[in-house]
């Protein structure tokens, strides 16, 4: 029982972050037909702010978090605007490869960066000493992942808020509703675009900071947790928030309970998965999700006309 | 009609694989001056060139499967992958720890090709049930299994981090890994190599050229305009997706074996992500569904780390000099030149080399 919450708790912490991400992703595609890859790039990046104003500069932490998630939030607006306002309506796909273009030059730039020794990002309370855990039954819970998931909770809700009463929160189910009769009714399109790409830029630089926050550290591999959000994302459906939110339980639940019993499942089984199968299994869920329902669980039913 | 050669009379000599002089007289200047090259080049060139020519055959698979039948596939590195284990298990060597067979390149080359196509059969029923973007998100879960299977499969890829080493070059039960000797004149490895991959590679890129022109090449090209109403019309999705599938997997297959000989050994982790992107990118790059096209990026792929180191060289800077290393310059180039074509010319440099021809053509006329 005790590796069993202890699944679910690691589990649920993953989603929290696998959620942010995830919702970066679908307010993206939702508003613009573009599928980001950008956005794990955009996760470490945002890190990898927080860690050189925390760090090598000495600034106090929650200044740096704020400033780093901030300049991430700039980053994406910056990314809209040079990059992916050239290329409104154009094919979906095309725009998705300039996506990855973006995540190689970005990705590169922070590579550098980083070097080959891992990066930490500074210590939000230093009594408690490097983001520490506690221990509740047997069961052992980080400070980091509390932390993440009050802050994915809060975002959730923020959002909804921001999405129900707020006057951009309603221009932006509009342009995703349909952006020409958005632009009749006077909605400046463009400057929605700008402000999906500035709100994914923030989820995305608190994803990375949860990613690789405490004793996680920033390396150049870290983005490859981020990206395992895309798996939550299409099991929910493209164009969900509920669906991301609820993919990327999924996804971290099996993740979480895969790493604690593959190896029971394995000598039970008498087979081999191999190393770093709950990595995968993600990308397996999405694979069998996309087959029998290819639009996810909460996606909208595309329909064609020929 | 010597003086018309742009009149043509009849649709098949229209869509003939050379459909005029110009056309037979350039392709004939370049064969012979490429394989002059050989004698002339140094090893260093004749290497890279041999690594383009073989990529340029696993560009023109995925051009049939995205560029010709418009089917995204991410897939494609992990095709390239399993052609390039399939040649190593079946020509490598043996050792403690991987299986090989050491087994003619007559069987291992097309069987490396043959493998890939028949795995690629598994995406078959997917592809046609699934199109666009979720078919590209299918694809990208697929290459996370089988890089992973890649790395686990220890017995075949001897493991992460580690390796083993390609297929060895036996051809006609004749081991031509000490080079060949013809007429008292010794070929090297490199030398033949290079003319292993030429020759692969004209036969495949006129395969290319020639599936253009076929019944199977006008099913693809109706399947990527509109699939529905292809299928209206009588073309079969399901036979015609899954054949650009196994086509594409048996370019990749091949052009990955013959890539694996040159570069002589293989790690499994080279088969990520990145590499999909990277057979992606370098058919953006060249020109999406254009004959000539991959051929382009393949070269421009190979030739640009190759093109820097030169530049470092003759001036004379030394790599520690610069802001960011060999590999991460190449990631940039790459990476700024996927934007910028897919934003400036989506047709590729096959574009550029196509406007340039045509103003040449026009010349002095603007028109």
């Amino acid at each position: 029982m005790t590796i069993f919450l202890q699944a679910t708790v690691e589990g649920l912490s993953l989603a929290a972050i696998y959620s942010l991400v995830a919702i970066g992703f679908v307010l993206i595609y939702k508003s613009m037909d573009v599928l980001s890859f950008a956005q794990p790039a955009l996760a470490v990046v945002g890190a990898g702010l927080i860690s050189s104003l925390a760090v090598d500069r000495g600034i106090p932490f929650w200044i740096a978090l704020i400033v780093g998630v901030s300049l991430t939030g700039f980053l994406g607006l910056v990314i809209e605007r040079t990059f992916l306002r050239p290329m409104v309506g154009e094919p979906v796909f095309s725009v998705a490869i300039l996506t990855i273009g973006i995540d190689i030059l970005l990705r590169t730039t922070l590579d550098n960066w980083i070097g080959l020794n891992p990066r930490y990002l500074g210590d939000p309370f230093p009594k408690f000493g490097n983001f520490g855990s506690t221990t509740i039954g047997e069961v052992t819970i980080k400070y980091l992942e509390v932390a993440a998931l009050s802050a994915a909770i809060i975002f959730i809700i923020a959002l909804n808020i921001f999405f129900k009463k707020s006057k951009y929160g309603i221009a932006m189910r509009a342009t995703a509703f349909d952006q020409e009769a958005a632009l009749a009714q006077g909605i400046n399109v463009g400057r929605i675009f700008g402000l999906v790409w500035f709100i994914a830029g923030l989820l995305a630089a608190f994803a990375g900071f949860f990613i690789t926050g405490g004793f996680n550290t920033l390396s150049q591999t870290s983005f490859v947790v981020a990206l395992r959000s895309l798996p939550a994302v299409v099991i929910g459906g493209l164009d969900s928030i509920p669906g991301a939110v609820i993919g990327s339980i999924i996804i971290g639940l099996t993740q979480g309970y895969v790493a604690y019993y593959q190896y029971d499942f394995e000598t039970f089984f008498g087979i081999k998965l191999g190393n770093g199968f709950s990595l995968l299994a993600p990308y397996i869920i999405m694979f069998i999700i996309l087959i029998v329902k290819p639009d996810g669980f909460f996606g909208t039913k595309e329909v064609e006309r020929v | 009609m010597r003086k018309r050669p742009n009149l043509y009379t009849n649709y098949r000599k229209e869509s003939a694989i050379f459909p005029n002089q110009t056309q037979k007289f350039w392709f004939l200047t370049l064969l012979l001056l490429s394989i002059s090259l050989c004698f002339i080049a140094s090893d260093y060139w004749i290497l890279l060139i041999s690594r383009s020519l073989t990529f340029a055959i696993g560009a023109w698979g995925i051009n049939i499967v995205s560029g010709l039948a418009g089917q995204i596939t991410l897939a494609h590195g992990s095709f390239i992958g399993i052609g390039v284990y399939t040649a190593a298990v079946l020509g490598g060597v043996s050792t403690s720890s991987v299986l090989g067979y050491q087994l003619d390149m007559l069987i291992w080359l097309p069987a490396a090709g043959i493998v890939a196509a028949a795995v690629s059969l598994i995406l078959a029923p997917i592809a046609v049930r699934l199109k666009g973007l979720n078919l590209g998100l299918v694809t990208l879960a697929f290459l996370f299994i089988c890089s992973h299977i890649f790395s686990n499969f220890i017995s075949v890829s001897g493991g992460a981090g580690i390796g083993r080493k390609a297929a060895k070059l036996v051809i006609f039960g004749k081991n031509l890994e000490e080079g060949f000797e013809i007429g008292g004149y010794l070929l090297e490895k490199n030398q033949l190599l290079y003319f292993i991959s030429l020759f692969f590679c004209i036969l495949m890129g006129l395969g290319f050229k020639n599936l253009v022109r076929s019944r199977a090449g006008r099913a693809y090209a109706g399947i990527r305009d509109g699939d529905i109403a292809a299928e209206a019309l009588g073309v079969n999705l399901f036979r015609y997706k899954a054949s650009a599938f196994a086509l594409a997997s048996f370019y990749a297959g091949v052009g990955g074996a013959l890539a694996s000989v040159i570069s002589g050994g293989i790690e499994p982790g080279s088969f990520n992500l990145l590499f999909s992107i990277l057979a992606v990118a370098i058919i953006i790059i060249g020109g999406v569904g254009t004959v000539l096209g991959p051929l382009f990026g393949a070269f421009f792929y190979i030739m640009v780390p190759g093109l820097i180191q030169y530049i470092l060289k003759i001036t004379s800077l030394t790599e520690s000099a610069l802001p960011l290393n060999l590999g991460q310059i190449e990631a940039m180039v790459f990476g700024l030149f996927i934007i910028l074509f897919l934003i400036f010319e989506p047709r590729g440099l096959w574009g550029i080399w196509f406007r340039l021809r045509n103003y040449f053509k026009a010349w002095p006329f603007s028109y």
